[in-house]
């Protein structure tokens, strides 16, 4: 592969986002489409490109060609192994799945849906690719910039600016926080690449070390929407449009967790050996709560958009385990899994972007019985299935792979809560696709404002919408199949964790060593389990809509179950001053807990 | 939860949260005495290998250029989300029609003669000086992105002047749109002749000029400054538009209607 390939994943959709804005007065919409898709696609192509060749050998580039001197980097690298580009190939793929479905979303969508979407997605390639902790929050901050101006697309709308507000203060403070600790360190070792920084820390435990990792670690945190620092997420899922919560939901969230990962391998693993238990324990800790808080709120939401969105916070709960455990077998479930429900996601996020263009609502009991697209009905039904764990989805094989690595870790009680949040947000997916698609449970009529518009005439669902959705679905679903992807992601799992190779890699140029492992069996009984547990959330979803159970249900919403989730509702106030008090709580929490060990 | 308990619960937070910034900066070396490599390594080639004087801006425009590349593409970016959440919506403007017929319509006081003197006088020289900022980055302090805040207070001075169909004419909106699209766009263009010289992004390909620095020395440096000052230039212009365009037109009304 020619190494000048390697920055054309973000090179090109800048480009041609500053071409888009250039032209914007002469250009039509359906210009701008092409132009976006083509961008959008050579970037996917193109880091596909550099997956592929990253996986003999992690890659190194240095930017205007400043080799670092005697171990000192003096520019910025792109450091790209394999996980880190299918990151980015991923964010390109569900960017060009998303601009393919908004072509007909949108009545007009202005050039700058186009121009935000193309930056959105450069910086996103950028934050997969880099090597450098700067350079890392430069493309963070881009990231967030156009994040913000796609989450308050619909200016028209209240609900859409006050969402937006949200979002950005609360990751804005992700981000001071990610430059507070940057710049700590820095100031401890002079150095911004991040294996020069892994290499000088060296094994340097004091307070500096151990906060600054708090303070990145909590950032990226905000961003990957982890108990505490969740709150922002439902409100900016709940109004951006939907091609943009396609990769808000698929990638976006992913990415902060992505960074947490990175920059504990790359840079503290060495300095923090002792902490590593105070540290498991507050991942997994922290992923338990984020599992089961997104999962019951998942369950409780009638909004589709919310809805989706809580499942995503459960999800990265089961992640943030997954990165508890640190074992390589356990990332490899942890990668397997992210790929597996980013595809998932984004594809269910355009089952309600259909909903939305049909019908102009997302509430599930407006509309009960009134859709009865059978493509759409695929799209509920699968999705809701995949996220509860069925084989031979590649959410599957993550939950597999993690259940393992926890029992060989010694934390046999994490599948059970895997198994509760797949379970919970499966079944409300399904629930709202049965009540949706089938008639089934309480309905309500739509709201007389909206029924003067001529949602019932809109005719067929276009297959412009369906077909991303149901080819991201169909990835989803045979991507884990095969034996030597599952072997593959577990050999890079370790590459990335392995920093002392990487660090001689960046700065020396010595080549990496070649892992070899093979991955665990998949038990019979762990597929039995999983169908099972896709089996238990669809009738669960049946459970909460049928008429039978109705006397059961009542008595439910008397008892303290019902009690508690009203608290946690009420903890989701849409007030950004109270997710700001949960965000220094959380950061206080992080930080207090490693320095007890001290 | 209430106002009350949410100052109750953050004070604390806020002071342990303190607390633990103090502890972590106390790991800092003390000033004069920090030692990091960075600088020394930096001093010792950007003369040598890079015939500029202004480190800071070989920082800036080469050594991490990369960077900065990206920080222009979030001015770019968040540029375009203001003038996005700043855009008229149908109802609004009526709105001020409405207020226009109204007696209690805002009146705009006009500037004194001293505040328009001043400022028309500042115009000029700060056009001036805008532009020498920008293209001597590489050898003094400087450099694009404060020479395009500079030339940005140009507009504004006429501005504040109430000369306000001049101000029309020297900062329509099209010219920010192309002078920051051309910007980031030149930026991106000149990393890729890298590419399409067969070396790295941002790599140089201009020739150095004379080892003892001056203006047209410093290879691509001095280029990028200048692609980083309209970047600059255009973005500011464009949301200082996007924040005074209601209360101009309102203004530019009742000025017609005073005639």
């Amino acid at each position: 592969m020619d190494l000048r390939l390697v920055t054309l994943p973000v090179i090109v959709p800048l480009f041609a986002a500053v071409l888009l804005a250039a032209l914007r007065a002469i250009c039509n919409s359906r210009a701008a489409d092409g132009i976006a898709l083509i961008a959008a696609g050579s970037s996917t192509v193109f880091s596909g490109i550099i997956l592929s060749a990253s996986r003999h050998q992690t890659i190194v580039y240095w930017l205007g060609n400043w080799q670092p001197r005697n171990g000192i980097a003096i520019g910025i690298c792109f450091a790209v192994d394999p996980i880190g580009a299918g990151l980015a190939t991923l964010c390109g793929g569900l960017t060009v799945a998303a601009l393919i479905f908004s072509c007909k979303y949108f009545d007009r969508a202005g050039t700058l849906f186009h121009v935000l979407m193309l930056v959105f997605l450069a910086a996103m390639s950028g934050f997969c690719l880099t090597g450098d902790a700067f350079n890392m929050f430069v493309f963070f901050e881009l990231m967030s910039a156009s994040a913000f101006a796609l989450c308050a697309y619909k200016t028209e709308e209240r609900e859409a600016l006050q969402g937006a507000a949200n979002f950005a203060v609360t990751n804005t403070i992700g981000a001071f926080l990610v430059l507070d600790g940057i710049a700590l360190i820095y100031a401890r070792t002079g150095a911004l690449n991040l294996a020069q920084i892994g290499r000088t820390l060296g094994a340097s435990r004091d307070a500096l070390t151990l906060i600054a990792f708090a303070l990145i670690t909590s950032g990226f945190l905000i961003k990957g929407a982890v108990v505490p620092f969740h709150l922002w997420l439902s409100d900016a899922h709940a109004v951006a449009p939907t091609p943009v919560c396609v990769l808000f939901s698929g990638v976006m969230v992913e990415l902060g967790l992505y960074a947490v990962v990175r920059f504990y391998w790359t840079v503290f693993s060495r300095a923090l050996p002792d902490s590593t238990p105070a540290l498991q324990w507050l991942f997994i800790l922290f992923g338990t709560a984020t599992a089961v808080v997104g999962g019951v709120m998942c369950f409780a939401q009638h909004h589709l958009k919310r809805l989706l969105a809580f499942s995503t916070i459960s999800h990265m709960g089961i992640l943030l385990m997954g990165i508890g455990m640190m074992t390589p077998q356990a990332m490899s479930g942890v990668w397997t899994y992210l790929a597996g429900h980013s595809l998932v996601k984004a594809a269910l996020f355009m089952g309600a972007g259909i909903l939305v263009h049909q019908f102009r609502t997302v509430d599930e009991v407006a509309l009960k019985g009134r859709c009865h697209s059978w493509a759409a009905g695929l799209i509920f039904a699968g999705g809701g299935l995949a996220l509860a764990g069925l084989p031979p989805f590649a959410t599957f094989f993550g939950t597999a792979m993690l259940e393992d690595a926890a029992k060989r870790s010694g934390y046999g009680w994490a599948p059970a809560v895997i198994m509760l949040a797949g379970i919970l947000t499966g079944g409300a997916v399904l629930r709202s696709g049965m009540r949706i698609f089938l008639g089934i449970g309480r309905g309500r009529p739509l709201p007389s404002s909206e029924s003067h518009d001529d949602s019932e005439k809109r005719g067929p669902v276009s297959p412009v919408m369906t077909i991303p959705a149901l080819a991201l679905l169909a990835i989803a679903l045979c991507i884990g199949v095969p034996r030597s992807f599952r072997d593959g992601i577990l050999r890079y799992a370790a590459t990335l964790q392995d920093s002392g190779a990487y660090a001689s890699r960046v700065l020396e140029g010595t080549p990496t060593p070649v892992q070899t492992s093979t991955s665990a069996d998949i038990e019979v009984a762990t597929i039995i389990r999983s169908c099972s547990s896709a089996l238990i959330a669809a009738a669960l979803g049946w459970f909460a809509l049928a008429g039978r159970f109705r006397g059961f249900r009542r008595s439910l919403a008397a008892s303290p179950v019902q009690a508690m989730v009203n608290g946690l509702r009420s903890l989701h106030s849409g007030v950004v001053g109270d997710y700001v008090v949960w965000i220094v709580a959380g950061v206080v929490a992080v930080g207090v807990a490693l320095m007890v060990q001290l | 939860m209430s106002r009350r308990v949410r100052i109750f619960l953050f004070l604390p937070l806020a002071a342990a949260f303190l607390i633990l910034l103090l502890a972590a900066m106390e790991g800092i070396p003390a000033i004069g005495h920090y030692r990091g490599p960075y600088g020394d390594v930096l001093n010792a080639i950007t003369v040598k290998e890079r015939h500029t004087t202004g480190v800071v801006s070989a920082v800036n425009f080469d050594y991490r250029g990369f960077d900065t590349l990206g920080e222009e593409s979030i001015l770019f970016v968040s540029v375009i989300g203001a003038t996005l959440l700043l855009r008229q919506r149908p109802d609004e403007i009526k709105d001020t029609n409405e207020s226009e017929q109204d007696e209690g319509a805002r009146k705009v006081p006009e500037p004194s003669d001293a505040v328009r003197l001043l400022s028309l006088a500042l115009a000029a020289p700060a056009v001036l000086f805008g532009i020498y900022v920008v293209t001597h980055g590489q050898l003094t302090p400087g450099g694009g992105f404060q020479g395009g805040v500079v030339l940005a207070t140009v507009p504004l001075l006429v501005y504040v002047a109430g000369d306000l169909e001049i101000f029309k004419k020297v900062a329509p909106a099209m010219l920010g749109e192309l002078a920051e699209s051309a910007g980031v766009g030149g930026y991106i263009l000149i990393g890729v002749a890298g590419l399409i010289w067969g070396k790295s992004f941002l790599e140089n390909v201009v020739p150095l000029g004379p080892a003892d620095p001056k203006v047209y020395s410093g290879g691509t440096i001095p280029l990028i400054s200048l692609a980083t000052g309209m970047a600059v230039a255009g973005g500011f212009v464009l949301l200082l538009i996007s924040f005074l365009e209601e209360t101009l037109e309102l203004r530019l009304k009742t000025k017609r209607r005073g005639k």
